[in-house]
């Protein structure tokens, strides 16, 4: 590689910026860490006691909310992936010269507060508002009928939250696909679906993976939409709910930091497998 | 160009021009989808409910557009986020523009901790983030407020930058600098006079990238946040009595502003005739 | 036709295109008065000047004040202003900036206890915090002695109900805000039936239409007077068959145990029934919606008030002060309650809303004459309501523990 000028040159450039993930990522980790271990109450103090049972502990005691956050979380990848892709691929394939347009204008509503636009569906999904209510009102739907605070209207929220994050990888990929290789499969196979799936789908899985870590790793800690969309009923409550409360309520610091590792440690495996298992090796964007 | 490529070679039956049809109806009707909650915030906007209620429609009024400018406990937070989001836009720009030349630029040892240092912030669940700062205040006695809230914004947006900087730069044609090497023989003069200009459209996406993440941050500015509110977390907690009008009223002027904003970026590739891919997502 | 008219023209269309329910009457009444205003004078150049002008110029000056929301008189015309706190400033020069943000009890604490146990400022002058939170705070020296020598009101006026509670028997620390009753509220709309028993909460017919409390105190104190037991009295074991009580009813049942949002998803129809608190009713009738009852369990409910106090490191105690003493005076504790609804410490408050009704009444306003007349004898506590309604436990730190751990079982968290 050739060079402007050789020496400090780039230790001066990188010197501020990484000092600062250092000492504001880095660091804070290292004491989330030693934080996990402590022992204590928040009104007598909290001692460094090395206590690894900890992390069994907090396992054994919220298995099941790591189980279910993957669930909402995977399934709410999967809605992005099956509501996303056609979009993508109308607007990569379709647009013309309006492919840009199309574009921004998809990604227009996610320029509203996410909390702004959660709160809006909650008042547009309540059970007597907007769409329930008229519902209810044509008898299509029973009186006591309720979707909010269900796990579907959690799965909902988190899709409709996370939808540019699958439309844009895959219009990248989908965009790139040189549409020649398809017309010579259609000449080939003769069948259209044969030449989207071989050729199409297998070119665009960069973004398909892309948007899918994009997708299921915020969705998989996100606790806002439990909070908003499932309404505080804790049989919503994803991990992040948890995290969340155990650190800033109930002010119980080692054990939220420890169930803070042992999500980043899920996520960390998951990723892995999918990557794996795609065997791609997207991530190293 | 507009059709699909086997449509074109072959004059499609009527099953096959319906069958052309689902994709676009499809695409439209996800765009209402996608604007629903926009359209019920800006209807919304112009609601004139009796009590602290904002979830049934009670009358029209244009009054709380005009109401909120006064009333500190809006702009208050209002302007935090905006303070908090330009400081942290122009330090994480330029942090991270400084880590994304010497990435493409120089060769050194431990480029990989590198590219991780930069790679995990973006992909570690926000929570995760956030929670981490929250033990490193505790643990210091850091009393929590602006401050902290604008160090976890420069942290969280110096790897948007970086990502967004080095694509710019890897793209970017390296004779025109070894030209400028030549006629300069000089670094500076050549970053000055045909780096930077170059990659400039790059910096500016990042740094717009970086405002609206900040600005729209709610998850790890709650932790870091102690009693100091943003726009989001002012939002977050009024709204857990219902959705007062000035929420969507300030929801409606962001959109419009994002509209404009978008629209004024179209015209002007119309004028140039040519696309630019944008990645801007607000989140 | 004229400018107004063709507003309204517009409004009225808008309005029947969009509007899905009735508007309580008084809530019209409210906004025909208001109607003139809206378009005409916030349009003009003068009123936009005034309100850029506004916004908190002399800070350090200004009095903060973190309260629980419906807590306090709203303008009728102008949702952002307060009268008794407006009131307030005129007659002392000192600005108030008042927020709603305290929603819960426990979350109130643990979000202050870090800054307070660092020493360090909230950043209030004065809180609200309930009864046991007064005492916690107290004990750990997070709160100011109050100085009685500057609350002649408080010496005059405070009403004997409203002195001297378990959680600061001299009032050392704390003068009562409000009170009310901790009950149930129901939509009879959506119930289908009245509801007089605690029972009633847990039918399964209200499932995912139910909601719960997350205020332990409340929670616990409602289940365990359903099963016989006054709360003061309740044991570790009580508790435990209360907390079996609540977790035997099916999964989903309970929507969600929610803080002061409750208010939200009742006033929407989202909760047929629910756990709330009495004056918040009151005001939901007035303003959201007048289909909610309130009742109090035929097994009993929870009396309990809500405390001005100071906080320590960098309040303005002398401005705090003032404040607490202003709302001992009659006159403003009268304009408070006649909008709250909840139970009043100041005495004479309900006999000055009997006598503003007389002269509503002579004013040819037979609608604020007949809400005052209603209103007068609830703002302060009734034998019956008094008999049937008992205080909280004061907890040990031990049985506190006891009882948040069997709570979070029953919340999930």
């Amino acid at each position: 590689m050739r060079s402007l000028s050789r020496g400090i040159t780039p230790l001066l450039l990188l010197l501020p910026g990484t000092a600062w993930l250092i000492v504001f990522f880095v660091v804070p980790m290292a004491f989330m860490l030693l934080i996990s271990l402590q022992q204590g109450t928040f009104d007598t103090g909290y001692q460094l006691t090395w206590n690894f049972g900890i992390y069994p502990e907090v396992i054994g005691q919220y298995w099941e909310l790591y189980w279910r956050s993957a669930i909402f979380a995977l399934a709410a990848t999967g809605l992005t992936l099956a509501i996303g892709y056609p979009v993508a691929y109308t607007i990569a394939f379709r647009g013309g010269r309006l492919k840009n347009a199309l574009l921004l204008i998809v990604v227009l509503p996610f320029f509203v507060s996410f909390v702004i636009r959660t709160l809006n569906w909650r008042m547009i999904l309540s059970d007597n508002g907007i769409v329930f209510g008229f519902l209810k009102d044509l008898g299509i739907v029973a009186p006591d009928f309720h979707f909010l605070a269900t796990p579907a209207s959690v799965i909902f929220g988190l899709t409709y939250n996370f939808l540019p994050f699958m439309i844009l990888p895959l219009y990248v990929a989908i965009e790139k696909i040189d549409r020649r290789l398809i017309e010579a499969a259609t000449d080939l196979y003769a069948s259209r679906l044969q030449a989207f799936w071989r050729v199409t789908f297998v070119l665009s899985l960069p973004g398909v993976v892309a948007g899918s870590l994009l997708t299921f790793i915020p969705a998989v800690g996100d606790f806002i939409t439990a909070e908003v969309i499932g309404a505080g009923n804790p049989q919503v409550f994803m991990i992040g709910n948890i995290i969340q409360r155990k650190f800033l309520d109930s002010l119980d610091y080692p054990a939220a930091a420890a169930l803070g590792f042992v999500l980043v440690a899920v996520v960390m495996v998951l990723v892995t497998v999918y990557t794996r298992l795609v065997g791609s090796d997207q991530l190293a964007g | 160009m507009t059709a699909a490529p086997a449509a074109a070679t072959r004059r499609p039956g009527l099953g096959a021009r319906l069958a052309n049809l689902v994709l676009p109806v499809f695409t439209g009707l996800l765009l209402l989808f996608l604007f629903s909650p926009i359209g019920v915030m800006i209807a919304f906007s112009f609601n004139d409910p009796a009590g602290r209620q904002n979830i049934t429609w009670q009358g029209f009024t244009v009054r709380n557009y005009f109401d909120l400018w006064g009333r500190s406990q809006i702009t208050t937070p209002m302007i935090n986020s905006l303070l908090i989001a330009t400081v942290s836009t122009v330090v994480a720009t330029t942090f991270g523009t400084m880590i994304g030349l010497a990435l493409t630029r120089f060769a050194f040892r431990g480029r990989w901790i590198m590219n991780m240092l930069i790679f995990i912030p973006i992909t570690a669940p926000e929570i995760i983030l956030g929670a981490s700062l929250l033990t490193l205040w505790v643990s210091l006695g850091v009393e929590r407020g602006f401050l902290t809230i604008l160090a976890a914004h420069i942290m969280f947006n110096i790897s948007f930058v970086v990502v967004t900087v080095r694509a710019r730069l890897a793209g970017m044609n390296q004779s025109l600098e070894e030209a400028g090497m030549d006629l300069y023989a000089d670094g500076r003069t050549t970053f000055w006079k045909i780096t930077f200009p170059i990659i400039f459209p790059g910096i500016l996406s990042a740094a717009l990238l970086a405002f609206a993440l900040s600005i729209d941050d709610y998850v790890i500015t709650l932790f870091s946040a102690g009693h100091t509110l943003t726009f989001p977390l002012w939002v977050f907690g009024v709204s857990r009595l219902g959705i007062p009008p000035e929420v969507n009223v300030l929801g409606t002027l962001i959109f419009l502003t994002a509209f404009a904003f978008i629209g004024v970026q179209l015209w002007g590739q119309r004028r140039q005739g040519r696309a630019a891919p944008i990645t801007l997502v607000g989140r | 036709m004229s400018d107004q008219e063709s507003r309204s023209q517009i409004e009225l269309t808008i309005d029947n295109l969009l509007r899905r329910d009735l508007i309580s009457r008084r809530t019209f009444m409210r906004r025909a008065g208001r109607g003139g205003l809206a378009f005409g004078a916030a349009l003009t150049l003068p009123s936009l000047l005034a309100a850029c002008a506004t916004p908190g110029s002399s800070q350090s000056a200004t009095l903060k004040w973190l309260n629980w929301p419906a807590y306090i008189d709203i303008d009728s015309v102008d949702e952002s202003k307060y009268p008794s706190i407006l009131a307030f400033t005129d007659q002392n020069g000192i600005p108030v900036e008042y927020n709603e943000g305290l929603l819960d009890n426990a979350d109130f604490l643990s979000a202050y206890a870090p800054e307070l146990r660092a020493g360090n400022s909230t950043g209030w002058d004065v809180m609200s915090p309930g009864g046991w939170v007064v005492e916690r705070m107290a004990r750990n020296g997070w709160l100011e002695e109050l100085d009685h020598s500057k609350l002649p009101n408080w010496t005059a006026n405070c009403a004997d109900y409203a002195k001297g509670l378990w959680f600061d028997p001299d009032n050392k620390y704390s003068v009562w805000w409000q009170g009310g009753i901790t009950g149930l509220a129901y939509d009879p709309n959506l119930t289908e039936r009245e509801i007089t028993s605690f029972d009633d909460l847990l039918d399964p017919a209200f499932s995912g239409r139910a909601g719960g409390f997350s205020d332990m105190r409340d929670m616990f104190g409602l289940t365990l007077l359903s099963l016989g037991v006054h709360p003061e009295d309740a044991t570790v074991d009580d508790v435990k068959r209360a907390q079996e009580k609540l977790l035997a009813v099916p999964e989903g049942h309970f929507r969600g145990f929610y803080d002061n949002s409750y208010y939200d998803a009742l006033a929407a129809g989202d909760l047929a029934i629910c756990v709330a608190w009495s004056g918040d009713v009151s005001q939901m009738i007035l303003n959201d919606n007048d289909q909610v009852k309130f009742v109090i369990p035929d097994s009993g409910g929870l009396r309990w008030n809500d405390n001005l106090v100071i906080p320590k490191f960098g309040a303005n105690v002398e401005n705090a002060h003032k404040l607490l003493n202003y709302y001992y005076d009659k006159a403003a504790a009268t304009m408070l309650s006649e909008y709250v609804g909840y139970f009043t410490p100041v005495n004479g408050v309900s006999e000055q809303i009997a006598a503003d009704a007389e002269t509503a009444r002579g004013e040819d306003d037979a609608e604020t004459a007949d809400y005052y007349d209603a209103l007068a004898p609830t703002v302060v506590p009734s034998a019956d309501q008094i008999d049937n309604t008992f205080p909280d436990k004061e907890l040990t730190e031990d049985e506190e523990k006891q009882w948040n751990d069997l709570f979070e079982k029953v919340i999930g968290a």
